[in-house]
This record gives structure tokens, sequence and C-alpha cells, in this order.
């Protein structure tokens, strides 16, 4: 689950920290390689922490090490990083999620651990969900991307992963505010307190394509929420969320493909002692043999998307359906406090069972993530229960710079619902 | 012949347009940060005083101004090139749709937008065996972008209208007088139906000498019949000769996206807060309207200095203009160059002087003497002490030869007697004119 260890860790005294913490590894470390998963970034030795590392190492938190991922978090299960694939502790044949997979883990076997995990379009809430852990994804702009290697900047956002409700919010005060570092942080009103939730709205078609046993825990979930928690529980109608996934893709891939446009063996990464070629033969090389296959298609994906010609029909379109879901989130947010569905659709899937999927099964497993995501929403995935040993999680959604409603819920939900440790340990 | 440009000009700012880095530094790769090197990591936060220059630019050439901007993305492959992509301005130029008066032609302006400088490559070594190397200082530095409509008609007018606008440019955003070597241009012009693009054209001569070249190459090639190839060329400097460049250098799909980290800018506001200086040139034509001043002479006043020009506005409210501009035309306008500042105390001394002068109280020799000194200031001083120096001289004699009064009272020709004693006991230190004015007065108050 960690692909670098802080090499502190030998010679700590007792009582220097409060807590531990890990960051994913496309968050920049001083003292620790940050490679986002990705070969190309074989030896690159960053030289500023990432704004969430450096405030939690402020809050008086020891850095264990860096949370394996799929490459510059292209995936859902993390197998494809270039440093080994992380097991999901529950069963060591299945998948942890992903693509913050590493930091899921962590929390999952290290007791009182906090992650910090990023969300592009579930990277938090899929992880969090098949680890059987808490996933918190704050609005876009709450955290500071300062340190980040950017997926799609439009979408990223730093979060966290823990066992514990009440460090979610602790922590999520720690590393959230305006930085000048990065401008979309400085719009952000201040965090709220935890604030009561009273209403659920579940969309309609939300158990659409999930898998029965999902479904059962989801409905049993509901049903206590309702009971036990005295929630109102209402269905609501939200058609456009349909289109959020392929909009996500256009976004995310088309950013993306500028973004990786720096890593090509020149100034930092990996590079080669044979440099008398062409630049543009030498970079197309050192890409072409470092970039992993799901790195490589979605930098084809995202550049045909931006293209002449292509830019309005796809680009451009896309950026109206974020609107547009924004615009339904918001409806629904009139009446109810918080939106909820499932997490994922199905619990972690077994790796032989993965390499069976095809590209675009592995995109679509990522459909209900994707709508708080697009729409910058900040969301929070809990384990609602347990299907063959396997957890399942529920993601709730709150308004723009509501994650006092989130705080809330994840602490009512803590004190009604039993969190099962896996069996396994570090 | 049809000829638009897209002007490149880098703006004074002290830090970079998304960084803090400083604008100018001695050695290569000093001048960056995680920011402008794009390491994994680092964004862009804007540099405000940028986009106040990229706004006055845009007011100046008479743009319409929208009320929000963004920027996007400009990708290519290039190693000068740090994120290889540069943020630049799309669909949102800080201005469209302006127009630049010249020479009484109306040169449209397509747009005028802010982007950020790459780096620059040097080639080292023998040739056959040379490497490349990158600094980075540059890469970062804010360019504003002006794009012209092909309403220049030739080489010469492209040149002349380079430097009118440069005229402007410094004025309107402090741009420093060694600003000329860093302007570039991208360079199109139609002889025939086709159009061709010369790129990074540095300096007003070349783009002159490059466009020249493009029109009589195309012009030749048309009579020969043959047909004008639509393409990218570029300018070799040492040969003086335009050059089809490799193709796939600039024929790419840019795929332009938003740039999110830097968000959308209320721009609306800003704009309108911001009050336009006069330009010179505008200056300029309010001389001839107001003063009577011939079209030479007030672009000749503008462009030595607005300081000048401001001068010459301050000392034409007290004295005639007819008296006023040989003055700030001749002696002052020559030794512009040695006054250190125009100050409130100078500007009035120089005013004074002009002044009297015009009023006969003091002849055009003495005036010359007394600004020069004024302006070059050590023989200020020099002259001051000496003019005591020499009364005391004068009182001397007089005291010493009461004859010599005596004398004056009948004929006032014994005054030269006194004058060449003078003259011979000061060594020469006084001009001629000095000495008998003083002596003059001297005389005069004893008769």
């Amino acid at each position: 689950m960690f692909c670098a260890i802080n090499p502190d860790l030998d010679h700590l005294q007792d009582g220097q920290f409060d807590f531990h913490f890990s960051a994913k590894d496309n968050l920049t470390t001083v003292g620790l390689p940050t490679r986002a998963g990705s070969r190309i970034l074989e030896g690159y030795r960053p030289a500023f922490d990432a704004h969430a590392v450096e405030a939690m190492r402020q809050a008086g938190g020891l850095l264990l090490g860096k949370t394996n991922m799929d490459e510059f978090g292209f995936g859902t299960f993390s197998t494809n990083s270039a440093f080994g694939v992380p097991r999901n502790p529950f069963d060591l044949d299945r998948s942890c999620g992903g693509s913050s997979g590493g930091a899921a883990c962590a929390t999952a076997v290290l007791d009182g651990h906090v992650a910090l995990g990023v969300s592009t379009g579930g990277s938090i809430s899929c992880p969090a969900a098949f680890c059987g852990v808490m996933g918190l994804t704050p609005t876009y702009g709450r955290v500071s991307r300062h340190g980040l290697l950017d997926y799609g900047n439009s979408l990223d956002k730093v979060g966290l992963i823990s066992r514990r409700a009440a460090d979610l919010e602790m922590h999520l005060r720690n590393i959230a505010g305006p930085d000048p570092r990065d401008p979309t942080s400085c719009a952000q009103p201040p965090m709220g307190k935890s604030a009561p939730v009273r209403s659920i709205a579940v969309p309609k078609d939300a158990l659409e394509g999930v898998s029965d046993e999902v479904s059962r825990s989801f409905q049993d979930a509901l049903d206590r929420l309702r009971d036990d928690l005295g929630l109102k529980v209402e269905t609501v109608e939200t058609p456009s969320f349909r289109f959020a996934m392929p909009s996500y893709y256009v976004l995310g891939c088309s950013e993306a493909s500028t973004n990786l446009a720096r890593y090509c063996g020149l100034r930092y990464g990996v590079q080669s002692e044979e440099i008398t070629e062409h630049f543009d033969k030498y970079f197309s090389r050192i890409r072409s043999e470092n970039f992993g296959r799901e790195a490589k298609r979605r930098i084809l994906l995202g550049t045909f998307a931006r293209m002449v010609g292509f830019r309005d029909r796809y680009y451009m379109k896309a950026l109206q359906v974020r609107e547009l879901i924004i615009q339904e989130y918001q409806r629904v947010f009139q009446d109810h406090d918080l939106l909820l569905t499932p997490a994922m659709p199905f619990t972690a899937p077994r790796f032989d069972a993965i390499d069976d999927m095809d590209i675009l099964e592995v995109y679509k497993a990522d459909y209900l993530t994707i709508p708080p995501n697009i729409s910058g929403m900040p969301h929070l995935s809990m384990p609602c229960g347990y299907a063959q040993g396997m957890p399942v999680g529920m993601q709730f959604v709150a308004n723009h710079w509501q994650e006092g409603l989130l705080f809330d819920i994840a602490q009512r939900w803590e004190e009604a619902f039993r969190l099962r440790a896996p069996e396994v340990t570090a | 012949m049809r000829i638009g440009l897209e002007v490149h000009v880098q703006l004074p700012t002290r830090s970079k347009l998304f960084c803090s880095c400083p604008t100018s530094a001695q050695e290569p790769n000093t001048a960056v940060c995680p920011t402008c090197l794009g390491m994994p990591g680092s964004r862009p936060s804007m540099n405000r005083a940028a986009m106040e220059m990229g706004l006055m630019l845009a007011k100046m050439l008479g743009c319409r101004i929208p009320e929000r901007t963004w920027f996007s993305r400009k990708t290519y492959f290039y190693p000068d090139l740090a994120k290889h992509f540069q943020i630049t301005q799309y669909d949102t130029p800080v201005g469209e749709h302006g127009v630049y008066k010249f020479q009484g032609k109306d040169i449209r302006i397509r747009r005028v937008h802010l982007e950020e400088d790459p780096g620059k490559i040097k080639r080292v070594g023998r040739a056959g065996e040379e490497s490349s190397l990158i600094d980075y200082n540059r890469s970062g530095i804010p360019l504003v972008e002006i794009v012209t409509e092909p309403d220049i008609s030739s080489p010469a007018e492209a040149r002349q209208f380079l430097s009118d606008l440069l005229t402007e440019i410094r004025h309107v955003i402090d741009l420093p007088e060694d600003g000329e070597r860093s302007v570039r241009a991208d360079c199109n012009i139609s002889v025939g139906h086709e159009r061709v693009e010369v790129k990074n054209v540095t300096g007003l001569k070349n783009v002159e000498r490059a466009l020249t070249f493009e029109a009589v190459r195309q012009t030749k090639l048309l009579r020969a019949g043959k047909k004008v190839e639509r393409e990218t060329r570029r300018f070799d400097e040492e040969r003086k000769v335009t050059l089809a460049a490799r193709k796939k250098e600039f024929e790419e799909d840019y795929g332009y996206i938003g740039e999110p980290d830097l968000g959308i800018f209320n721009i609306g506001d800003m704009a309108r807060a911001l009050a336009l200086k006069e330009t010179p040139l505008q200056t300029a034509e309010r001389f001839q309207r107001d003063y009577g001043l011939n079209p030479q002479m007030s672009r000749q006043l503008v462009q030595t200095s607005m300081d000048l020009a401001r001068l010459f506005e301050h000392m034409a409210e007290k004295v005639p203009v007819a008296d006023v501009l040989p003055w700030i035309t001749g002696t002052i306008s020559s030794l512009w160059s040695e006054l250190e500042s125009l100050d409130d105390e100078m500007r009035d001394a120089m005013t004074g002087l002009v002044a009297s002068c015009s009023r006969g109280e003091m002849n055009d020799q003495e005036c010359q003497m007394r600004l020069r000194a004024l302006i070059t200031g050590e023989e200020l001083t020099l002259l001051q002490s000496g003019a005591e120096e020499l009364e005391g001289t004068i009182e001397d004699y007089l005291d010493r030869n009461p004859a010599v009064m005596e004398d004056y009272r009948k004929n006032e020709k014994s005054a030269n007697r006194v004058i060449g004693e003078v003259m011979k006991a000061s060594g020469g230190k006084y001009s001629s004119s000095q000495v008998v004015e003083a002596v003059r007065k001297a005389m005069e108050s004893r008769r």
C-alpha cells in the first residue's frame, strides 16, 4: 500500500508526534519521492511540500510514507501503478479500489491512521467503500492544490480517509482554507460548524445497475437512517446525472493531456543517457517507454477531444453539462440537506474479474461517484454494510461549502453503525 | 500588398506573470521557481500589475474590453516551454476590435491579449557538435500580443507603424527605452492572394527587412506566373532572407482549453477605473492645434521626452510661444540628456529664465549660459560664486582708480579701459559679454 516510506521512521522519539498520516503519491513531499504511480517520475524529489502535507505536519502529524495509486489517478482499482498493486485487507485477492487505493488500505489496517487522498472522479469514495473506511472529498477549492500533481485541475480535490468521523472534521479544518499558492482556494467561505441533517434525497434510479448485494445493504441503511436516525428520506429525479460520466471523461482527459505534456525526461523524473536525438524524438521515446497504458489512452482521448473541430463538440459541450449537473444538485438541495446513493455499484472485485473487464466497464464503475465530482460538491463515503465479508459503501453529497452537514451525518452514522476492521494487519 | 502584424511586447513588470520571480537576472536560470519551471504540483497566480498594463494598452488602442476574461492553455512541445503548454488568452482577450490612428489612416486592431513568454534556447559549441542550453529566466515574463488586421500597405509603413506604436506603448506603461530589441513580431504579408507568415522577427529594422524581402520574393514568383504557397517562414537575421520553416513546427493544432487554475477575472470595473494618460502622439496633435506647432516639431518634442513636452506646455502658459520654442528646441533640447531630473523647482527656474529673456531683462547669451548652468548643475555654483568674484574685482579696480569714474561721467567709452583691465586681471575666466555687463552695472551705480 505504501510506495515510499519516510526514512526518518527509524529514529523517532516517543511522543514527538500527535498522530500519523500518509500522503497519496501525487502530493509532493520534501525528502520522499513523489511519482504519482508513474515510472516517468522515477527519481523525482520535489523541492517543496504540498500544502496539505505541510498543514498536516504543522498540526503535529508524522508522515509515514506515500501511498500507492493508479498512475496519475487514472483508474478505479489501483491496478494501474508502476509500483505494484495494493491488495484489499478484507480479501487479498480483491482490489482496494482506486485511485487512492493505498490510502484507503493504510487507513483500514493502521489504527488511528489518517490518509490524505485525492479525488478527481471518485478516487476517494471508491477505495473508501471497498476498504470499509470513511472518505471525505471536500468542495472543489476548499483545500489548496498547491503541490498536487494535476490530473484535471478543474476537478481535483484533496481530501481525507479515516476510520473516525471526528478525525475527518478535525483534519479537514487543518488542511482547508485559502492559500495564495492556489488561487482557486481563495474564494471559499469559512467552513461552518457541524450542522444537523434532517432530510435526505435518494435519486429514483440510484439502484439502477447496482449489484443485488449492494442494493440490499443500501436499502437496509436507508431504513436505519429513517428509523434509527429519524431522517426524512425522499426520492428525487436527477435525469441529467446520466450525462455526467461522458462529460467527466472528456473534461478530465482534456485537462490531463495538457498536464501530462510536461513529463518528457527533460527537467525531472526519468532521463535518458542518450540525448543526441531531436527533441521531438526524445520526448516521444521517453513518453512511450515510461507512461502506462491507461495514461496513454487518456492522453490520446483528451488530445482528441480538444482538437479543432472536436473542441466544440466535446470539450465545450462537457463544460455545459457540468453547469447543468450543478443546477440539478442545487434544485435538490432546495428541499433536502443531502443526496444519497451507494458509493460503488458492486463490492471490491477480484483481480481476475478486473482482468476480464473491458475499459468501458471500468469507466462505468464510476458512474455514482462522478456526479458530485464533476460538479465540485463535497461528499462522504461511509460503510453501510457488509456482503459476504466485503464492505459496502454509501455516498452522501452536500451542496457546495456545506461540509458541516457531512460532519454531522458521519458522526451520527458512526454511532449507529458498527464498523468492522479487517482481520489482516499491517 | 496587405500586411498584418502580431506584435509581442514584454511588459515592464517587476515580477513575472504568474509567479513572483524577478523579470531580470544576470546569470542563466537564477530567476526561476517551481511555477515558471513548470515543476509538478506548482501552479500560477495572477500578477495584477500585468493585467492592468494589458488593459491600459487595450484601452489605448480603443478596444472593446470584456466584463470577464480568462486564460487558456496552448499546448505544444518545445524544450523552452516548461509546461509544454503556454498560458495565453484565446476566447476572451483583454481587448478586441480596436483601431489605431496612424498617419491619417485607420489600422484596425483585431485583438490584444496577455500571455507568458517561454524560456530561451542558446546553441553552443562548434558546428556539427552543437548542443542546446535552455535559460528559463525569460519563462513566465508577461507579454502583450497586439494583432492588427492586414491594413498596412508597405514594409516601410509597417516599420513606421511599429515605431509610432512603441512610442505610445512606452509612454502608457512606462516601457524603458531599450525595449525596442525586446519587441518581436510575426509578420503576415500577401502580395497576391496567398498569405505568408514570417514568424518571430526581432526589432523594427528586421521587420522592415523581412517584409521587404518577402514582398520582392512574392512579386517575383507572381511575375514568373508561379503561385505563392501559403506557409510559415522564418527570418534569418544574418543573411537577411526569409526561409521556409520546418512544416511541423508551426502547423500544429494547439488544442486550446481553459486554464482552470487561474479562474475567471472580472475586469470590467478594473478597466473603467484605469485612467489613460494622453499618449505622446495625441499630445503632439494637440500641440499642433493649440500652439500652432508644425507636425515635425511637435513630434520631435514628444519623441525626445514627454517631460520636455510638458516643460514646453508649462512655459507656454507664461511666455509667448514664439519666445519659448527656440529655447525648448534649441539649448534645452540639446542638453536634455544631461538633465538629471525635472522637478518643480528646476521647471520654475528654467521658465523664469526664459520669461525674463522674453521680457528683455536678459540677453539671449546670458539666458543661454544660465540655462546651461542650470541644466548641467556643476557650473551653476561656479557661475554664481564667479559672478560675485567678478563684481569684487571690478569694485576693487574702481576703488583703486577713482579717476576712471570721472572720465566715465564725461565719456562712457572710458568704460572700455575698465573692461580690458578686468578681462586681463581675471585671465579670461568670464565671457566678454559677462564682463561688459558687470562693468556697465558697476559704473552706472557709481555715476
